[in-house]
C-alpha cells in the first residue's frame, strides 16, 4: 500500500528503529510498510495516525478512493 | 526462519533462537547417534518406540517455539512467518507425496517417512529469502 512514512519519519528525523519503538512493533515491520511489503492492520494505521497527527488517508493512499 | 529471527532484535526473537538452539540440538544428537548405530540393540524391540517418540518430541517443540514466536511478534513477522511456513510445507508435501507415488509407481528407491522433517526446513531455507512481505 503506497503510503508517507518514510517522508514523515525522515522529517523527524527518527530511524527506522525509533520508530518501531514508538509504535511498538519492529524495525523489520517499519522497514516492510515503508517498501509496501506489508499492508498495516487497521489497528497499526491508527496508531500511525495518532502518533504523527494526522488522518489515516494523509499517510495512507485509499486503493479504494 | 533463524534468519528473520536472528535479525530481529526484538525479546521474541532472540528467545525463538534459543529455543531452536535446544529443539534442532535434540533432535540432531538423536539422528546423529541412530546413524553411528547407538539404538542398533534396540531394532524391532518395543522400546524403540520410545526411540521414536523420543526423535519426534524436539519436532513438536518446534513447532511450539514457532508459534511462540509469532505470538509475540508484531504483526509483520506474524504474518510473513505463516506465510513462509505455509509455502514449505506445502512443498515439502507436495515433494514426499510425488515420492511416495513414484516408490509405489515408478520404482523409485525407498525414503524414510521422517525425511519429511529435514526436508520441510529445505524447503524453508530455500524460500524464506523470496518470502520477506505479507502482502504479495
Amino acid at each position: 500500500m503506497k503510503n508517507r512514512l518514510k517522508l514523515l519519519r525522515v522529517e523527524r528525523g527518527w530511524t527506522q528503529e525509533q520508530l518501531g519503538q514508538a509504535l511498538g512493533v519492529s524495525r523489520q515491520a517499519v522497514n516492510a510498510l515503508e517498501t509496501e511489503k506489508h499492508d498495516p492492520s487497521l489497528d497499526l494505521a491508527y496508531r500511525i495516525a495518532v502518533l504523527f497527527a494526522r488522518p489515516v488517508e494523509e499517510i495512507f493512499d485509499n486503493p479504494h478512493a | 526462519m533463524l534468519s528473520l529471527a536472528k535479525s530481529n532484535t526484538t525479546a521474541a526473537g532472540r528467545k525463538y533462537v534459543v529455543r531452536t538452539m535446544a529443539f534442532m540440538g535434540g533432535y540432531t544428537a538423536v539422528n546423529v547417534a541412530a546413524i553411528f548405530g547407538a539404538f542398533d540393540e534396540i531394532i524391532g524391540k518395543p522400546v524403540a518406540w520410545a526411540l521414536a517418540l523420543a526423535v519426534a518430541a524436539p519436532v513438536a517443540g518446534q513447532i511450539w517455539a514457532t508459534l511462540s514466536l509469532m505470538r509475540e511478534s508484531d504483526e509483520y513477522v506474524r504474518a510473513v512467518v505463516a506465510k513462509q511456513f505455509i509455502i514449505a510445507a506445502g512443498l515439502a508435501m507436495a515433494l514426499a507425496t510425488a515420492w511416495g507415488f513414484g516408490e509405489s509407481y515408478a520404482g523409485a528407491y525407498h525414503v524414510p517417512a521422517w525425511m519429511i522433517y529435514p526436508l520441510f526446513w529445505a524447503c524453508f531455507g530455500l524460500i524464506a529469502p523470496f518470502v520477506r512481505g505479507s502482502s504479495r
